[in-house]
């Protein structure tokens, strides 16, 4: 039997390319800010952090996710968490997130 | 992995007045100028001078600052404001005090009014302290940023406090040596202990925060924050008790402190992910440049070289000018930037996201005008500065002219964006759906 799993992580990570970070004008995925996404049985998890705690985006950049997982991933029960650890650092942004920034 | 909780932003009516009003209170400050290029030319105590720095200092700079912080504070201390009606009450006796302090000195009314004044102020400063010392209790952990954060508020404390005895001084005389000692301690506790202390303590967290970059160990800002503090704390004993020759000294703690600062930011620049500025970026590092200045006259004051008088006097104006409408205004013009369009993008379009396309906080005001306003604003300070230096009042005014024009330009931005609403948005439509 067909394990669906992979893809649909592909699928979340593709969809959540759609939140922009507004101060720094780059996608959560390509910044770093998604650590984990798991499928399990029906709940689709998502673990991210953010560039420094306390920051005033957080609720939006929360929101983003919610929205976005909430029209693309319906059939899921979806947890969005928020985490502190491990620290973020500029070094998890990727190639393509570094490109962006110039 | 720990959860962590959502944002710890207070409501927009805590922030948003503090920039509604701040803004009118520079735009009231140029206009000011253009009504005072006569006082330019003799001694700093001059009534259209002490309505103009008041107005400057108390309706302009910290009024934005007292605001701004209410944002910032729950990101560089990482928790909740302690009190969001303190804040509001701590508004409220702010914009009232000063109007009445500026009301005061521009007709020299040295009587009860400005008596009224003076316990506004200071009973603002109270509920400002009280307010961010609980909220740096609640933050998680105790940090140099909470040290510099708290330490200036007190200074302002300490600031407004002296300022309520001068005024009551001018009518009630009891204070028992020459007023404008008190008034030399009174600018230099508001400059390096309030406004100093907290733009490198908000500064040292968020610049590097904006630039994407880490600097590593916080050794150069403790020292940093030791030796300004020291350097001022001797200078008032020093004025208080004894009045020696050592000043130049005391001023070089307090640059050694600033040098410190800068060589942090510094390496935050060249560890900097983001290289590209974007315009309130190029306008803080301006600031930052243009602090330069008072830090090389502070030496040419404090110390006996033996200027003519008419150029000590027009020297005290520019070092005046050079803190208030220098670093700090440039500083404050630049971080409304970063800081405003963001306050009104998330109270504007926090549930829309994801949802709909919104525009970016960069696209609430018009880049055009500030790049306008920047410029109008470097112009008209040096043809300001020059007009002092010179005593020339057609170079002040027009200075002044451009100055005015900078103004304008920013209220035009602020009201812009304190006045956003959303249009009609269009759904994002998602190329794949697993629905």
């Amino acid at each position: 039997m067909e394990n669906p799993t992979p893809d649909i992580r592909q699928e979340v990570f593709n969809a959540l390319r759609q939140v922009i970070d507004p101060e720094i004008g780059v996608n959560i995925v390509d910044l770093g800010l998604v650590y984990q996404v798991t499928v399990e049985k029906e709940v689709l998890s998502v673990d991210l952090t953010l560039t420094t705690p306390g920051c005033p985006m957080s609720g939006t950049i929360m929101t983003a996710v919610e929205n976005i997982l909430e029209i693309n991933f319906t059939n899921y029960e979806r947890a969005v968490q928020l985490v502190w650890s491990p620290m973020w650092t500029p070094d998890m942004i990727t190639e393509g997130g570094r490109r962006q920034l110039g | 992995m720990p959860a962590a909780s959502v944002s710890n932003s207070p409501n927009k009516w805590v922030v948003l007045p503090h920039f509604a009003f701040a803004a009118c209170a520079f735009l009231v400050v140029s206009v000011l100028l253009l009504f005072s290029t006569d006082a330019f030319a003799g001694h700093y105590f001059h009534p259209k001078l002490l309505t103009l720095t008041h107005v400057a200092v108390l309706g302009w700079a910290t009024m934005l600052i007292f605001g701004a912080l209410y944002q910032l504070l729950p990101v560089v201390l990482e928790c909740k404001l302690y009190s969001e009606r303190l804040a509001a009450a701590a508004f409220s006796l702010l914009a009232v005090g000063t109007v009445l302090l500026a009301i005061c000195f521009w007709n020299f009314n040295l009587g009860g009014w400005l008596h009224v004044a003076g316990c506004c102020l200071f009973l603002a400063f109270v509920l400002f302290n009280i307010n961010v010392y609980q909220t740096a209790r609640l933050a998680p952990k105790w940090t140099i940023t909470s040290d510099f954060i708290v330490t200036s508020a007190l200074w302002l404390l300490l600031t407004g406090f002296l300022g309520l005895l001068m005024a009551i001084n001018f009518t009630n005389p009891f204070l028992p040596k020459d007023h404008l000692l008190y008034l030399k301690m009174h600018a230099h506790m508001g400059m390096a202990g309030w406004f100093l202390l907290l733009i490198i303590g908000v500064g040292s967290k968020l610049i590097p925060m904006f630039l994407l970059s880490h600097p590593k160990g916080t050794r150069k800002l403790s020292w940093s924050y030791n030796l300004i503090n020291a350097g001022l704390l001797l200078f008032v004993v020093d004025q208080l008790f004894f009045q020696t020759t050592y000043l130049p000294i005391y001023a070089a703690l307090v640059v050694a402190g600033v040098a410190l600062f800068m060589w942090y930011i510094y390496e935050a620049r060249a560890l900097a992910l983001r290289k590209d500025l974007d315009l309130g970026m190029q306008q803080t590092f301006i600031a930052l440049l243009l602090l330069l200045l008072p830090l090389v006259i502070v030496f040419l004051v404090s110390a006996e070289v033996g200027l003519q008088a008419p150029l000590l006097s027009a020297l005290y104006l520019v070092y005046g000018l050079s803190v208030f409408l220098g670093f700090v205004t440039a500083l404050i013009l630049g971080q409304t930037f970063k800081t405003l369009p963001f306050i009104v993008w998330m109270h504007v379009y926090e549930k829309q996201v994801g949802r709909f396309k919104t525009p970016l906080p960069k696209d609430l005001y018009f880049p055009k005008l500030l790049q306008a306003q920047n410029f109008c604003y470097l112009a008209g300070y040096i043809t300001l500065l020059l007009g002092v230096l010179l005593r020339e009042p057609s170079v002040i005014m027009a200075g002044s002219i451009v100055f005015t024009a900078a103004a304008l330009l920013y209220t035009v931005n602020v009201f812009h964006m304190l006045l956003h609403r959303a249009r009609q948005l269009e759904p994002i439509t998602y190329g794949k759906s697993n629905s």
